[in-house]
């Protein structure tokens, strides 16, 4: 039998509809269907100069949207052939892993939520709202931060509020392990999550799995290794597993938090005097650009004339990682509770992946819907 | 008496559906942001079910987009009365950045079901929607449900 989820469902955070096929309690595959959420974010950005393009480009997600405007900002700078002041470089590496850190906390919330285990669906959000302060406090905003522009960021940042940011992170370090060692040592939490939703390298391969969720099937690939600013300044582990399981996906996030939490120090003890942001003339080109979003790898690529954002695309992770879900973990699994377990361990952002529509040949409804707006 | 009696249970136990019509997921996140320590949603008998058919409460986040034109009216339809709709953000008011020309996106939601609470803000901050939820929800909610059909 097909059991229809969503896209309105008690399970899931965003609108998605599941098709399980079921016989008797267990699931035997799924099928996944999107287009809830899609706005046509790259249809309204072409004809834009980069100031509004980078405005939209914060809201094609808004969990992750710090790396967007980044992404967005230094495939521009590759297309003028320059980089930001290595003080900005620097700054952006602090933005990104303190939002890496609560994109990564939210994930492993929600997969808790999805396995009914209250108590550490609520400690993941205490944990997290420090890190939101930390945010604020750099930004000035909490979710959509506004905060990089092409060639630089917006604002400098007052050695007290890397004070404060050191403060808040060693806090939550020191407050961390005890979690972890929560689910990492629980046997109940142990019995529900491993050797749920197998995926293997093989098959992590062909679906084209990326960033954490690649990681903990044993595809070790990390953007940042290639990043500039990451490769010439920094020390940090590109943290993967062997299992592939629902228990090491959320195992993974839980140690690339540690990991960022270590960026994030050698970032403040580290960062250098000078300019943040500096004028960039852009030429017209073409570019593209890839950086590691906290679900994996997110690309931009762009063509202008100088002035006007003349062609967008963009790539996201989660594309990937929810077609890897719904054919290679989502098969014999023994519940329905599982299954939607193992959806949610992939961290799937519905309103990053909405990026395309496919329109029916036949029918042409959508297309008649869009003139008749039009007119 | 009855009536009494149904006006406490409407005002102390109230579940809320939150619906994502086509946003960027911001202020969904603000919504569970709510669930934390720190503002502690359910202390006021507030419970985030994302269940249409129990639900007292429907948060509207996001622009209308194609495939929720039809849907939302249904899952409206489904929510039980007495019903109270709130509006988080921008995107549900007015569609925000989305609403231009050759975007797929119908806002505003009022357009579709009746709105009677709006949240300004891109997103806005979990203290605000907690204040509106609270500000509109329980009196709301048990006068409507003192009105006759």
């Amino acid at each position: 039998m097909i059991l229809p989820l969503g896209p309105i469902h008690p399970g899931l955070k965003e609108p998605i509809r599941l098709k399980l096929k079921t016989r008797g309690e267990k699931v035997l595959s799924a099928e996944i269907d999107y287009g809830y959420v899609h706005r046509g974010i790259e249809r309204v950005m072409e004809g834009k100069t980069w100031q509004k393009g980078i405005y939209l480009s914060e809201r094609v997600c808004g969990i992750c949207s710090y790396i967007h405007t980044q992404t967005f900002a230094e495939t521009f700078e590759k297309i003028a052939g320059e980089r930001a002041p290595i003080r900005a470089q620097f700054l952006r590496v602090l933005t990104n892993e303190l939002d890496r850190i609560q994109s990564h906390l939210i994930a492993n919330s929600t997969f808790f939520k999805a396995m009914e285990h209250e108590t550490l669906f609520v400690y993941m959000l205490h944990l997290r709202e420090p890190v939101m302060d930390a945010i604020e406090l750099l930004t000035g905003n909490r979710v959509n931060m506004g905060w990089n522009v092409v060639g630089g960021v917006k604002m400098d940042v007052n050695q007290s509020h890397l004070d404060s940011i050191m403060k808040i992170m060693m806090d939550l370090e020191s407050e961390y392990d005890k979690y972890v060692e929560m689910f990492e040592h629980g046997p109940l939490l142990g019995l529900r999550s491993r050797d749920v939703g197998k995926m293997t390298r093989d098959d992590a391969i062909k679906a084209r799995a990326v960033g954490p969720v690649g990681r903990a099937s044993g595809l070790k690939h990390d953007l940042r290794e290639k990043h500039h600013t990451y490769h010439d300044n920094f020390d940090f582990k590109v943290i993967w597993r062997k299992e592939g399981d629902n228990y090491a996906r959320t195992m993974n996030r839980f140690d690339e938090i540690t990991q960022s939490i270590r960026l994030i120090k050698q970032v403040i003890e580290n960062i250098p005097p000078g300019e943040v942001r500096k004028k960039i003339n852009i030429p017209a080109g073409y570019g593209d650009w890839r950086n590691e979003a906290p679900r994996g790898e997110v690309t931009y690529m762009i063509e202008t004339n100088g002035n006007l954002i003349n062609n967008v695309s963009i790539r996201t992770p989660s594309i990937m990682n929810i077609d890897a879900c719904a054919k290679y973990m989502l098969k014999d699994v023994a519940t329905v509770p599982d299954a939607l377990a193992t959806y949610a361990s992939v961290d799937p952002c519905i309103a990053c992946t909405e990026r395309s529509v496919i329109i029916d040949d036949e029918s042409q409804e959508l297309l008649e819907r869009q003139n008749k707006k039009e007119e | 008496m009855l009536d009494a009696l149904k006006d406490v249970i409407r005002k102390s136990s109230i579940h809320v559906c939150l619906i994502n019509t086509g946003g960027c997921n911001g202020c969904d996140i603000e919504v569970v942001a709510l669930l934390s320590p720190r503002y502690d949603l359910e202390q006021y008998g507030i419970y985030v079910h994302n269940n249409p058919r129990e639900a007292d409460v429907i948060l509207v986040t996001g622009a209308v987009t194609e495939q929720w034109r039809e849907k939302l009216q249904r899952i409206y339809s489904k929510a039980p009365e007495p019903k109270i709709v709130v509006a988080i953000g921008n995107c549900p008011l007015s569609g925000d950045v989305f609403n231009q020309e050759g975007s797929s996106v119908y806002a505003p939601v009022s357009d579709f079901i009746p709105v009677d609470a709006e949240i300004p803000g891109c997103p806005p901050r979990p203290s605000e929607i907690l204040a509106a939820i609270l500000g509109v929800g329980p009196d709301a909610i048990a006068a409507k449900g003192r009105q006759k059909p």
